[in-house]
């Protein structure tokens, strides 16, 4: 990984037009600012760890695990019930 | 076409429900080919099975059926991505887990698809509204439907 030192109000540049700077710091926290073409999503990597988590574990879920409704509709499901 | 699948079988899905995902989903990047398959309790629920993966298959709804505030804004990568050609082909899906008696929606990560070619993504909400495990309804042996306000 490249580590860089910055100082507040100095930027890093990624690529021609990511621009990342350090807006504040404040005891263990630092406030970065970010400039990007609205083609490139920015997110905090945490968001995005709970999603594939979320993701993982949704995939772990069973037909039976749904009372029912998790069924596909086969003819048989059609048919009215008594 | 035919599908195998770990669920359900051997399944026979009609083309026009698969869904293509160039991106994955967060996770399963190399799955990218999806059917959306109805269940048999009326429309609130489907399984989103890869095409790809037998084991591979999710349970999704559409969020508006229990929260008639959720919003999904399209950013303009996502237009250009799913190359949309008007947002009303938009639909929004969100993937369903249970946990312990509950079954939960991903709020905060949802299905962006596209209607009219059905291509799909899913997005991360910049907004901190919504969870990954947004409580949908209880399941219990009667009648779960019945709650799904």
């Amino acid at each position: 990984m490249l580590v860089l030192s910055r100082q507040r109000d100095e930027t890093i540049m990624i690529g021609d037009n990511i621009e990342v700077t350090v807006v504040d710091i404040r005891g263990d926290k630092v406030r970065l600012g970010i400039n990007a073409p609205k083609e490139i999503s920015v997110h905090r990597k945490e968001v995005y760890d709970a999603i594939r988590r979320e993701n993982k574990a949704a995939a772990q879920v069973k037909p039976e695990d749904l009372s029912g409704f998790g069924k596909i509709d086969s003819k048989q499901d059609r048919e009215p019930k008594k | 076409m035919e599908i195998r699948t770990s669920r359900f079988g051997v399944i026979t899905v009609d083309e026009d429900r698969l869904m293509n995902f160039p991106r994955g989903l967060l996770g399963f990047p190399n799955y990218t080919r999806f059917a959306l398959i109805q269940t048999g309790n009326g429309n609130y629920f489907f399984w989103l099975q890869s095409v790809d993966e037998p084991a591979v298959a999710f349970v999704v709804t559409d969020p508006n059926t229990f929260f008639k505030d959720y919003d999904v804004p399209l950013r303009t990568e996502t237009y250009e991505d799913l190359a949309f050609t008007d947002i009303k082909f938009a639909q929004i899906l969100v993937i369903c887990n249970k946990v312990g008696d509950w079954l939960t929606g991903n709020l905060l990560g949802p299905i962006v698809l596209n209607g009219e070619n059905r291509m799909a993504q899913q997005v991360v909400l910049t907004e901190k509204k919504w969870t990954t495990r947004q409580p949908l309804l209880r399941l219990t042996s009667e009648v779960p439907l019945a709650k799904s306000a």
